[in-house]
């Protein structure tokens, strides 16, 4: 599914944030990614999500060498891949519903064809009762639950999360792990960077970790 | 064959459906209805802004476009009365009986081919057209003023000027033939400047203009750029990113250009009116229309003003497309 061989990453002529990284995951599998803060997990998060390209190695997404990919190529590969940020990126001018629904708006679909299942999306989410509302009255946690349908509602073969319980109290941080868990038992890779060694000891998931800019896997 | 693709599959109903009111989609055909909701917001500030400057901006380069129309057509008509006619000088020195002169050679020219109308002036006629340089005197019948014979050709079919010339001036004595040609010459040199500098400040006008939208639009662009993060991440290609955030520049420019052109048109056609407000009498007016014509666009200076919304529109669109491209440019 995801293949990292020797993978070094440079911003300019700085020093490099990530050495020689080589790893690889296997489909249905559940990862942590983690590291102290400056390590370099939303580099590799954003490696994986192809919005940067290495300085040296191969990477492999979801069996594509990613360097042979044109724009349109990747365009179409990021529509297989879930991406949960930090700070949400939730669109304030549309309603919780049509934020969730933009990924297959995006694919082309009709509304009448996936009006019932982002809803239902959202109930699943706990979410149900905040359809019609926008984003600047929702709290840190149903922002991150509305992010996280978003992710998955084109039921992407990868769902990438980076810091996904980092705005959120444990209470909440629990339950958006047992989703992630959920979501994973359904089929989806899953690999969540993280520094909460809380919530990581809750699941026994091997772990990426990042410290260097060198990848060790436990 | 991907231009080609590109204009075929482009979403022109529902880009059409975007440019018009709400209460207007609704009654025409699924294909021309727009999504529940914009994914490029309507409304915003940078919008609003935006739209204030594209409106002025059109407003300006309408006005110049058509003053300059107006002073062109102008040009061109005072160059087609000045062809249309020549006139023949009759010496009142050493003329016994000037008035059977008059009659005489007014004869001979209305016996001419491609002469249309032969108007022979009276002394009080000639003597008025020196009015503007000696003023109003009596002492103007005591001068021997040359007297005029106004002759009108006809422009399809013209006389042979050179032969007329010979024949007035072997038949008559003291008589002499006036083509215009210098004056042709002068006003086509003068109509020409005037042209060129019409179009030196259009030119200016829509180089500030474009300058201006492109600077606006990008601005708007930069506070949308979260937007286009966002579609990228879900997946979007820069087709479709690019369609979304052209359906809203396009309809911003339509718009905005629109109040220019309206605008402009409205100082067109109130032009007159406001010439006259402003203390401009009965003289101001008459000079101002041998200059600019009547101050009223013809139907050729509505479409200039057409055609300029067209290229503002185009501006917002093309240059929403360079600004999203750049933006994606920055992720790849």
């Amino acid at each position: 599914m995801i293949r990292f061989d020797n993978v070094g990453l440079r911003y300019g002529s700085g020093p490099e944030i990530l050495r020689d990284v080589t790893f690889h995951v296997l489909p249905g599998s559940f990862h942590f990614l983690t590291g102290p803060s400056g390590a370099g997990k939303t580099t590799l998060l954003r490696l994986l999500f192809m919005s940067l390209r290495p300085t040296r190695g191969l990477v492999f997404v979801l069996g594509e060498n990613v360097a042979e990919l044109s724009p349109a190529g990747r365009a179409e590969l990021r529509r297989r891949i879930g991406i949960v940020f930090q700070d949400f990126r939730l669109l304030d001018h549309l309603t919780t519903w049509e934020n969730v629904a933009l990924p297959l708006r995006v694919m082309g679909k009709r509304e009448q064809d996936y009006r019932e299942d982002v809803t239902d999306l959202l109930r699943w989410v706990g979410l149900g009762d905040r359809i019609n509302a926008y984003p600047e009255i929702l709290s840190g946690g149903e922002k991150q639950r509305a992010a996280i349908a978003r992710a998955v509602i084109g039921r992407p073969e990868l769902l990438l999360a980076d810091e996904p319980t980092g705005n959120v109290d444990p209470v909440i941080g629990n339950r958006l792990l047992r989703l992630f868990v959920e979501l994973n038992r359904l089929g989806t890779s899953v690999i969540i960077a993280t520094h909460d060694h809380a919530l990581m000891d809750q699941l026994d998931a091997p772990r990426l970790i990042l410290f260097n800019g060198h990848l060790q896997m436990r | 064959m991907t231009l080609l693709s590109d204009i075929r599959d482009y979403p022109w109903t529902s880009l059409i459906g975007g440019l018009l009111p709400k209460r207007v989609v609704t009654w025409l055909p699924a294909r021309f209805q727009t999504r529940s909701s914009q994914i490029v917001p309507s409304a915003s500030i940078a919008g609003n802004a935006l739209t204030v400057v594209i409106a002025i901006m059109s407003f300006l380069a309408c006005l110049t476009a058509g003053a300059v129309y107006m002073v062109n057509r102008s040009a061109q008509a005072w160059v087609n009365d000045i062809t249309s006619e020549i006139t023949v000088e009759l010496d009142p020195i050493n003329t016994a009986d000037i008035e059977k002169k008059m009659t005489l050679v007014s004869l001979f020219l209305a016996k001419q081919k491609g002469i249309t109308e032969v108007k022979p002036l009276t002394a009080d006629e000639s003597a008025k057209l020196l009015e503007p340089w000696l003023g109003e005197t009596t002492a103007l019948s005591a001068l021997p003023i040359p007297r005029l014979i106004a002759v009108t050709i006809d422009r399809s079919n013209p006389p042979d000027i050179a032969l007329i010339k010979d024949a007035l001036t072997q038949n008559f004595e003291g008589v002499t033939l006036d083509d215009h040609r210098r004056w042709q010459a002068e006003i086509k040199a003068l109509t020409r400047s005037a042209a060129l500098g019409g179009l030196a400040v259009l030119g200016l006008v829509a180089a500030a203009t474009i300058a201006v939208i492109v600077s606006a639009t990008r601005s708007a662009m930069a506070t949308n750029r979260e937007i286009i993060e966002v579609l990228h991440f879900v997946g979007a290609n820069e087709r479709f990113i690019s369609r979304e955030f052209e359906r809203h520049f396009l309809g911003l420019g339509v718009r905005a250009g629109l109040v220019g052109a309206l605008a402009a048109a409205l100082a067109f056609l109130l032009f007159p009116v406001l010439t006259h407000m402003l203390g401009g009498g009965i003289v101001t007016a008459a000079e101002t229309e041998r200059l600019i014509g009547s101050g009223e666009l013809d139907l050729a200076g509505y479409f200039l003003c057409v055609l300029v919304v067209f290229v503002v529109a185009c501006l917002c669109m093309v240059t929403s497309r360079l600004g999203v491209i750049r933006v994606l440019k920055s992720y790849e």
